[in-house]
């Protein structure tokens, strides 16, 4: 009630007409300014709305959970809600970001010329007490996904400490919070993609492109690597998606991968082997993706219900 | 001037005798008129009219277009001026007048018409007169609204010209006073038409003063009451009919408006039409037509409709009409002024019979025949009475009669004339018969003029003078009746007298001299006739022709006649019409029989003539411009100019005293005189063919009108019949309407007594109802008693148990004082054998004090003083107490807040406290997961030293195999040495050492190994530790891949968490209190009891060091042999080299 009162009293017409975004950024800042972060809050307030640019690293850095430890150290982010604290555990994790890195730096496992993203996989295989003995050691699935994520990531996170942070704990979420429901994606998408237009998925099944979608580039990559590399539409698109993954909500994947089957359902329906629409699939054009968002996000919050604040 | 010059030779070739050549130039002055709007062409062509008189030009002049109006105007304005061309002029204008051009309505505005009135009221010559009085009488309809301004200019005129008459002023030819009678008299009808109230009330007052228009005045007079007429709305030819339906001429009055039947009548019978007009006819003329203008009785029509019945209407006798009239016309001033006998003239029955409306009605078609056929038409005579017809005929011969007479008067000179004029196709004898004609013909003209103004005149002067004028005549009348087709007066004007012009024709002096006696008949006639002789209807008898088809064909030899009569001339068209289709004249054979010779020769001739004229148009291009009305002017013309010509080169032998015996007019002026009299002719002639021309304008509307009619009155019938059958059907309806209402009144009935029966019955259950109401209303009323007794009683019992309840206190009340009152009592026993005890004691005191009564009181007053001061302090004391109560009170309460106060702050503070361990979690969290990290990194580290130290070690192990065997070599010589210098100190040890050697050796290594670390944390101080730990670690480190959890249990806690917490980041910081909290029990008691251990150890370690050095120096001795294991070769090859270098050490 307390950002409700403070929020303009015209935004629940903004919303009525149509005006998405308006009141939101104000907000959010009001949401942002309370000494301890309400986290749900936050949950709710992503799963509804796009998150500005500028707040993002911000939210997801206090949203997303990092440290898989057992009860007695439940919770916490990246950031812990309370403002106090932040530049101390700021400063923790930057020092723990330079340590590891220096340590990686020192057994010349990496060195200046690595891309970041490399680095990023070391540190992160390193922190997870998985690094291979040698650098050159072929990489693992997993390890494919993180460097998608960790790419499409630098676009969004500028600070490499953010940015490591982030990545880490947006793969971690993956595959902890996310490891039961993820396998279930596909499934989920036959369902929906049968009730918007059963035909576009008798065509795929006729195709027998059903079993051969890019389901791993989908749900596993969350779409990294779905749109050409270092383009704002990218960073948009993921930003918004992964707003909602961040938040609690993998859906938002199987409702994105509808929408665009159903935008690109002409060329897909022309499209009749599944080698090929894979092919298309996997390389999007990137110019109706804004559009593929906003209407998934319709498309989820008709299937699934407006999230509501719980408070 | 060459355009003016051209102009002139383009007129002259106007009258060039090509056709085809005229008509290019017509075509080229009308583009002029069309391009050029200045008034010189106009004004050439006027001059070159007035001049010529050509025909082409005339044509021209009369279609000119709006712009050249007043170029026109003004031109005939201006020569209107001059007396030499003010004749030609007003003939100009009369031609232009009569083809009503588009801009006719200027006419009132132009300048012409007053300098037209002008000239009609000085002008004194007759012809000039005449035709102006002509030209306005065509004008007045044509501006009926604006022409008022001028009415008092018209009535002037009308007088002076009545007057002129009269008195015939100059030496003014009788001859041409009769052609200005006849336009004064026409001009009287329009004025009177037109303008009645006012022209009334000018005869009034203009012919009050003289005496001998007293009658005219009477005549007049009852006009006055009639209104104006709004002419403004109306069409010329309506204007035209109006005024001849108010004419006080019946043969003009009868013309208007004609309903067929009377029509078809007269077209049944034209022989008879004579005596139709003085019979029945006229009875229903009267009554339907509109002269009389009385409603169309319905009653009338069928009789009147069907032919069968005509002969019946028609013989009726001919009284009818005298008594009818009157009742049917109200209105009509004729009837009033007793005019309405019916005109005995033939000339309103011909007319009639063109009447085109005869076709919408049913008898139109067996009617219609005879109209083209006059010679068959008898064939309903015979149906009529035979009396009645005589009677008829009868009356016809005497009316025409005078006629004859009176006309001739005024015809002869001019036939005479014509009589010796031959004409230019060479028809001299055509001319004198035609002459003949007309002299012959006088009789019947003088008895239609006798018979007008018979029928003007009251009905016994009628009779008198038809009498008079039957005697005259009956010769002449009698044979013609049986004539049949030709019996009508009209043809005996006309071709009766074509049989007499044979014989007349030779002795011209012959007829001049019969014809005096008309003429002067006429002249001798009493003064008072001539005023009516004004108003003579001069176009009857040939109105009546020309209308006639009969009559029209029958007349066309003797045309020339027909011209005599100052009556229009509706002949030429049929003529024209019946030349130019080519057909044989179908009356041939009758001029066989009505002419001898010399008609039929006139005839032929004439016929070839024309004939040849209407194929030359056929052959050259039909010109339009020659219409059959044109062709007739022209003729006439012509005819005049041939006569003036032959007339200019005859010597006029025959111009004897019989010439000016009547006329009194010198040869000379003869000529000019018959010329004159032709242009009269010629003039009233157009007037006569101007004024028919509206009557068939009129017709056709009424024709529509007709036709309209009877298509409603069929509509009628029709809607008639639909009407009987919707009242049968209406009839029917009411049958079953009545069987309806029976029925309903026969189930009203059943219904009613239901009703009633119903109602009884509703009566009885009412009144047991109200029986029922009333007994519960007292059961209810009952009920309500009861109810406020159980409520009384009730309320009775709440009392009665209220106090019985006091009561009960009461008693108990009353037990309780009893039983204190017992114990009272008992007290009161009690206290009363105390007072009795006490009494005694009382006496008992009372005698002690008695004795001693000095000391007590004294006692009891000192007693008494401090027993109230310990009251009073001990009242003191308790206040004190209330009020250290009342404070404690406060306390605690304030107390009581205050916990509550802590409380919310125990709660504040551990809410806090929670934020606060969050918070601290958090921050621990990630120095934890840095902590992780760390421990990440370090591991990651060892692995990589001791992946480094194992590559080492790969590349060390072999050099140091080959080293120690040297070296062993050397160590086994320098050890015999030390052996030899050391063997005082550490014989017996070495002795002991060597002798448990065997069997202690392998325990002692791993406790050998934790004491040689242990000694250096404990004894070697930090500096060596960091320093030595790395060479050290490697044997544990060594184990850590195989089981790193022994290695930190059961391994090395004294080396590995001295270790650790020394190497944590900060101990000042926080993360690092706090983990120093955290496992400082644990490293604490660890170190404690390590301590404690590592210094009994370093102690017992320290004295079998000595031991170890002096054994291990041996035991490679021993070992060197065998060399059972590599690993175990490794061991102690490093441990020996460790502790050789360590005792080497100690030991310096």
């Amino acid at each position: 009630m307390t950002e409700d009162s403070q929020r303009n009293f015209r935004s629940v017409y903004y919303e009525k007409v149509g005006f998405r975004g308006v009141e939101e950024k104000k907000s959010l800042e009001i949401l942002l300014k309370d000494d301890r972060l309400d986290v749900e809050k936050l949950c709710t307030f992503s799963q509804r709305f796009p998150l500005p640019s500028m707040y993002r690293a911000l939210v997801w850095k206090v949203l997303l959970v990092f440290c898989p430890f057992p009860p007695p150290w439940v919770f916490v982010g990246i950031l812990p809600p309370h403002h106090e604290s932040h530049a101390q555990v700021m400063t923790y994790r930057k020092e723990q970001y330079s340590d590891v890195l220096h340590a990686l730096e020192v057994i010349r496992f990496i060195s200046d010329a690595t891309p970041q993203v490399e680095v990023y996989l070391h540190m992160h295989r390193l922190e997870s007490g998985k690094l291979p003995r040698s650098p050159s050691f072929p990489l693992e699935p997993e390890d494919e996904v993180f460097l998608a994520i960790a790419k499409a990531m630098e676009e969004m996170v500028e600070d490499s400490v953010d940015c490591y942070w982030v990545t880490r704990c947006f793969v971690n979420q993956l595959n902890n919070k996310y490891r039961d429901s993820l396998p279930q994606l596909p499934k989920a998408f036959e369902q929906y993609l049968n009730l918007e237009d059963s035909r576009l998925l008798s065509h795929l099944k006729t195709c027998s492109a059903v079993s051969r979608l890019p389901y791993d580039l989908w749900f596993k990559r969350c779409f990294a690597g779905c749109l050409p590399e270092s383009s704002l539409q990218r960073q948009l698109f993921s930003g918004a998606v992964w707003d909602k993954v961040v938040s609690g909500s993998c859906k938002i994947l199987v409702f994105v991968a509808v929408e665009i089957l159903l935008t690109f359902k002409i060329k897909v329906m022309a499209l009749n082997s599944a080698e090929k629409i894979t092919k298309f699939l996997e390389n999007i054009p990137q110019d109706s993706s804004d559009a593929i968002v906003s209407k998934a996000i319709d498309l989820w919050h008709k299937h699934c219900g407006t999230p509501v604040h719980s408070a | 001037m060459a355009q003016q010059a051209n102009i002139g030779e383009l007129l002259s070739m106007l009258d060039s005798p090509m056709l085809s050549v005229r008509d290019d130039v017509t075509a080229v002055f009308k583009e002029n008129l069309s391009s050029d709007r200045g008034p010189m062409l106009v004004n050439t062509l006027v001059d070159y009219y007035l001049e010529t008189s050509s025909q082409p030009v005339l044509h021209i002049l009369t279609t000119l277009q709006e712009p050249h109006d007043k170029h026109l105007l003004d031109k005939m304005n201006e020569y209107m001026g001059k007396a030499a061309s003010r004749l030609s002029t007003l003939l100009l204008l009369g031609h232009v007048v009569r083809l009503q051009p588009s801009w006719k309505h200027k006419l009132s505005q132009a300048p012409l018409l007053p300098s037209l009135l002008k000239c009609l009221k000085v002008d004194t010559d007759v012809v000039v007169l005449t035709t102006g009085v002509l030209v306005l009488i065509t004008m007045l309809p044509m501006i009926p609204q604006s022409g008022k301004q001028h009415l008092h200019d018209f009535f002037d005129i009308f007088g002076r010209l009545s007057s002129w008459c009269l008195k015939k002023p100059g030496h003014v030819t009788e001859i041409y006073l009769v052609h200005l009678h006849a336009s004064v008299y026409a001009l009287f009808h329009r004025l009177y038409g037109m303008y009645p109230c006012n022209f009334v009330s000018f005869l009034r007052s203009h012919y009050s003063m003289k005496e001998n228009l007293e009658t005219f005045e009477e005549v007049v007079k009852d006009f006055s009451l009639r209104l104006d007429f709004g002419w403004k709305r109306l069409e010329t030819h309506d204007v035209v009919i109006e005024c001849a339906k108010i004419s006080l001429d019946p043969t003009e009055a009868s013309y208007e408006d004609g309903y067929s039947v009377s029509h078809q009548i007269s077209a049944r019978f034209p022989h008879r039409s004579a005596d139709v007009t003085a019979s029945p006819y006229v009875d229903t003329q009267n009554s339907y037509g509109p002269a009389a203008s009385t409603p169309y009785p319905a009653s009338r029509l069928p009789s009147s409709n069907t032919p069968g019945q005509l002969p019946r209407t028609l013989s009726s006798p001919s009284t009818r009409l005298l008594t009818e009239p009157p009742q049917a016309a109200l209105w009509s001033p004729s009837v009033v002024c007793g005019m309405t006998t019916p005109p005995t003239s033939p000339g309103n029955v011909p007319p009639e019979l063109s009447h085109p409306y005869s076709k919408v009605f049913g008898t139109a078609g067996g009617k219609g025949t005879p109209l083209g056929t006059p010679a068959t038409s008898p064939p309903p005579a015979p149906l009529c009475h035979p009396d009645d017809y005589v009677h008829i005929s009868l009356s016809q011969a005497t009316a025409t009669a005078p006629k004859k007479e009176e006309r001739a008067d005024s015809a002869r000179p001019c036939l005479h004339r014509q009589h010796h004029l031959p004409n230019d196709r060479g028809l001299e004898e055509l001319s004198g018969s035609k002459g003949s004609v007309t002299l012959s013909d006088l009789p019947g003209f003088l008895g239609d003029l006798a018979s007008e103004e018979d029928s003007i005149e009251k009905d016994k002067e009628e009779a008198a003078i038809s009498e008079e004028l039957s005697e005259i005549t009956t010769a002449d009348a009698e044979p013609l009746v049986p004539r049949g087709g030709f019996d009508s007066p009209f043809y005996r004007d006309s071709l009766p007298g074509c049989p007499r012009k044979a014989h007349s024709a030779a002795s011209g002096a012959q007829s001049a001299s019969v014809n005096p006696e008309p003429l002067n008949s006429s002249l001798d006639k009493p003064g008072p006739d001539t005023p009516k002789q004004a108003f003579t209807p001069i176009d009857l008898p040939c109105g009546g022709a020309s209308e006639s088809p009969a009559g029209s064909r029958e007349r066309q030899p003797s045309l020339e006649t027909s011209i005599l009569t100052p009556s229009p001339c509706k002949i030429p068209p049929q003529r024209g019409v019946g030349f130019g289709s080519g057909q044989p004249p179908p009356y041939d054979h009758l001029f066989e029989v009505a002419l001898p010779k010399t008609a039929h020769h006139f005839v032929s001739k004439k016929t070839e003539e024309l004939l040849k004229k209407a194929k030359g148009n056929a052959e050259e291009d039909y010109t339009p411009s020659a219409s059959p009305v044109e062709v007739l002017d022209r003729l006439i013309q012509q005819g005049a100019d041939a006569h003036s010509k032959e007339l200019s080169r005859l010597s006029l032998p025959s111009k004897s005293v019989d010439w000016t015996h009547f006329g009194g007019s010198p040869p000379s002026d003869e000529i000019r005189t018959l010329r004159n009299q032709l242009l009269l002719l010629h003039n009233q002639l157009l007037y006569e063919r101007f004024k028919r021309q509206q009557h068939a304008l009129r017709n056709r509307r009424l024709l529509r009108k007709v036709i309209r009619a009877a298509a409603l009155e069929e509509r009628n019938a029709a809607m008639k019949d639909q009407l009987k059958l919707q009242e049968k059907d209406i009839q029917i309806w009411k049958v079953s309407l009545q069987k309806e209402q029976a029925r309903y009144s026969q189930l009203q009935e059943q219904r009613d007594t239901v009703v009633t029966q119903l109602h009884s019955q509703i009566r009885q259950l009412q009144h047991d109802r109200e029986e029922f109401y009333n007994q519960s209303q007292e059961l209810q009323t009952k009920l309500v008693d009861c109810r406020n007794m159980i409520a009384e009683l009730r309320v009775e019992l709440k009392k009665a148990n209220s106090k019985v309840c006091h009561t009960e206190l009461l008693l108990s009340q009353v037990s309780q004082k009893l039983s204190n009152s017992e114990s009272v009592q008992q007290q009161m026993e009690f206290l009363n054998r105390q007072l009795l005890v006490l009494g005694e004691v009382n006496e008992l005191y009372l005698e002690q004090l008695q004795n001693k009564h000095s000391d007590t009181t004294k006692e009891v007053e000192m007693m008494k003083a401090a027993y109230r001061k310990e009251l009073e302090k001990n009242r003191s004391h308790v206040l004190q107490q209330s009020q250290r109560l009342d404070t404690s009170q406060k306390r605690i309460l304030e107390l009581e807040s205050h916990l509550a106060k802590k409380d919310h702050l125990l709660l504040e503070q551990k809410k806090y406290l929670e934020d606060v361990k969050l918070q601290a979690r958090g921050q621990l969290q990630a120095a934890e997961s840095r902590y992780e990290a760390q421990k990440r990194i370090t591991q990651m580290f060892e692995l990589e030293i001791l992946d480094l130290y194992g590559r080492l070690e790969k590349d060390g192990l072999l050099k140091k195999l080959e080293e120690e065997k040297t070296e062993a070599a050397e160590a086994a010589e320098e050890r015999l040495d030390c052996c030899n210098d050391g063997c005082s100190d550490s014989a017996p040890g070495h002795s002991e050492e060597a002798a448990g050697r065997n069997g202690e050796a392998r325990p002692l290594r791993p406790g050998g190994a934790r004491g040689s670390s242990g000694s250096r944390g404990g004894g070697g101080g930090s500096s060596g530790g960091s320093e030595l730990s790395t060479p050290e670690k490697p044997p544990n480190q060594r184990a850590g891949p195989f089981g790193s959890r022994w290695d930190t249990a059961a391994g090395e806690p004294s080396t590995s968490i001295p270790a650790t917490v020394g190497s944590l980041p900060s101990s000042k910081s926080f993360l690092g209190m706090k983990a120093r909290e955290l496992f400082r029990n644990k490293s604490e008691s660890q170190c404690d009891e390590d301590g404690v251990t590592i210094s009994s150890l370093s102690e017992t370690l320290k004295t079998e060091l000595g031991k170890d050095s002096s054994m291990e120096a041996k035991t490679p001795l021993s070992l060197d042999g065998p060399h059972p294991s590599p690993p175990n070769v490794d061991s102690v090859g490093q441990l020996r080299i460790m502790d050789y270098n360590e005792a080497h050490h100690e030991h310096s």
